[in-house]
């Protein structure tokens, strides 16, 4: 059956139709993945958006329960050149197709990414469409102009109630904007005693939990929203080792004076180069942000640079010169990607031990 | 036997930690000298200062100490001349914060002899020390302010740490004696 990705500009795009029947619209951005596409798909910080992958053919070695991110994903649709037809892998119980259906999530393909995401990069992220039938084209672009889509998005993907991940080494609190199971795999393979709070959580509530430490989660959306949660980090800071992901990372800067802006058409995939200043070193890395923090903005004195993005010199990680702190932008946890920089998670239990190190003596 | 405990990149990675700490606690690099106990602590000071010099983009004096004259486990004569052997020769150290930096520590007499000596030159605002490696083992009231690692061992083993630039490589080892 046919279908169409109508954008806000009023382009339209016909392909044919896969995964679940129905319509949605979402903000359309583009990910430079050549694999991964599941983790993508279950990635909180898609919430609300369209996802173009710019590799040809995905979908070529199914669905498998454990490369799950999240239980219920919040994407709005999943755009390809091609899916494949016959996937094939030992690990696999299902088809993209049939994933997308039961999570309905509607899927176009065949149509030329090439051109859509030269586009993406020309004008910027653009809101569009996914729907069957064009007739109302110039009505919807227009619709799509005047939505703002991603308002809100981390309420509604951010877990309700607190709930542990049982460990039996360090307690880490997790501020869940949005989270990816594979940053919780990480602590659990560090044998973390994790509890896991929603998005609105108070600097007395999380203290009142005595962490050894604090993480805060990526998730989708405008970090200029999570005023409360900065205020929130203001306070902790000061107390806890605190270690900010994407979204974390850009609370922290938030929290700590700094501000943010919405990239033109953002970092998604898993091949951004990132430089540590520090030694020099570059990683490879798997990010997915839409904003970034202005490094005008950065107030030297309480935070310092720790990475920046190669290409085009986005800020990508920041510490704090007073407390333990320290956040970045890309995903340390990879989960699709290259696990280059997942020593983080190692230097955030360092600085933890440290700290109780220090208390202990003191 | 040897076992390699830490490799390449572990090592680094403490060193980068070692040079953030060191910012967190002195807010900045503001009358920061470094202080590299011959000979690997030379090595190691050299590389944090590389360091903070790469993210605060100003520069920190580094130094090089040769305690060998203070020491009190190898002196053979006691009234021997003590002479100190801070290079370079111009580096100023008073009222300056010096972190003393060295690659293992162990019973604390290498530390004791080099404060002795920096206090024999100048007068310090304050004296931190920074290790690799902290073994355990004090035979003297001393604690470093900045550790990469600490290792358990036994009396009978020991700990080496390879730099890379006289080593050829950079590893830390826990050899055990027999």
């Amino acid at each position: 059956m046919k279908r169409y990705l109508i954008l806000e500009d009023g382009s339209i795009y016909e392909g044919e139709d896969f995964g679940a029947d129905c319509e949605s619209s979402g903000e359309v951005v583009f990910t430079t993945g050549m694999t991964g596409y599941q983790e993508a798909i279950t990635d909180q910080s898609y919430a609300d958006q369209i996802l173009v992958f710019t590799n040809p053919l995905i979908g070529n070695y199914g669905i498998t329960l454990a490369d799950y991110e999240s239980l219920e994903p919040q994407i709005k649709g999943v755009i390809c050149h091609q899916v494949a037809r016959h996937p094939d892998n030992w690990r696999m119980q299902t088809t993209l197709p049939k994933f997308l259906k039961q999570l309905k999530i509607p899927g176009l393909q065949g149509i030329d990414t090439r051109e859509l995401v030269k586009k993406l990069r020309i004008h910027g992220t653009l809101k569009g469409r996914i729907t069957d039938s064009k007739e109302n084209a110039v009505s919807i672009s227009q619709e799509l102009k005047q939505r703002n889509i991603t308002q809100g998005v981390i309420n509604r993907v951010s877990t309700k109630n607190s709930y542990p991940v049982p460990g039996s080494k360090r307690n880490i609190v997790v501020v869940d904007f949005g989270i990816k199971h594979s940053i919780l795999r990480e602590l659990a393979e560090r044998d973390c005693n994790c509890i896991v709070l929603p998005y609105t959580a108070t600097a007395e509530e999380i203290l009142n939990l005595n962490p050894d430490g604090v993480l805060l989660s990526n998730g989708p959306g405008n970090p200029e929203e999570m005023l409360m949660a900065a205020k929130m980090v203001q306070e902790v800071e000061k107390h806890v080792p605190l270690f900010g992901i994407c979204m974390g990372h850009q609370v922290f800067a938030l929290a700590n004076g700094a501000s943010t802006y919405k990239m033109k058409f953002g970092h998604r995939g898993f091949n951004h180069p990132v430089r540590e200043i520090a030694t020099g070193n570059i990683g490879f890395t798997s990010q997915n942000h839409g904003y970034a923090v202005d490094p005008k903005s950065i107030n030297k004195g309480n935070l310092m640079i720790t990475h920046v993005e190669v290409n085009d010199s986005t800020v990508e990680g920041l510490r704090h010169k007073k407390y333990p702190a320290f956040s970045v932008q890309f995903h340390p946890d990879a989960t699709p990607g290259p696990h280059d920089e997942d020593s983080l998670f190692d230097d955030f239990m360092s600085m933890i031990d440290q700290r109780k190190e220090e208390e202990r003596h003191a | 036997m040897v076992k390699e405990i830490w490799d390449k990149p572990a090592m680094q990675r403490a060193i980068v930690r070692i040079t953030y700490e060191i910012i967190e606690r002195y807010k900045g690099v503001e009358d920061l000298v470094l202080v590299g106990i011959k000979t690997r602590g030379g090595y190691l000071a050299r590389r944090i200062g590389d360091r903070l010099e790469e993210i605060e983009k100003k520069i920190v004096p580094v130094g090089e100490l040769d305690i060998t004259s203070y020491r009190d486990d190898r002196r053979v004569d006691i009234n021997q001349e003590k002479i100190s052997n801070l290079e370079p020769e111009n580096l100023n150290i008073t009222n300056k914060h010096v972190v003393l930096v060295d690659d293992v520590l162990y019973t604390g007499r290498t530390i004791r002899a080099a404060m002795d000596a920096l206090i024999a030159t100048g007068r310090p605002k304050s004296i931190a020390v920074a290790v690799l490696v902290d073994r355990g083992h004090r035979e003297l009231p001393i604690k470093a302010d900045f550790v990469g690692k600490n290792i358990p061992t036994a009396l009978s083993e020991q700990v080496a740490v390879n730099v890379e630039e006289i080593d050829g490589i950079d590893s830390i080892e826990l050899i055990k004696l027999k």
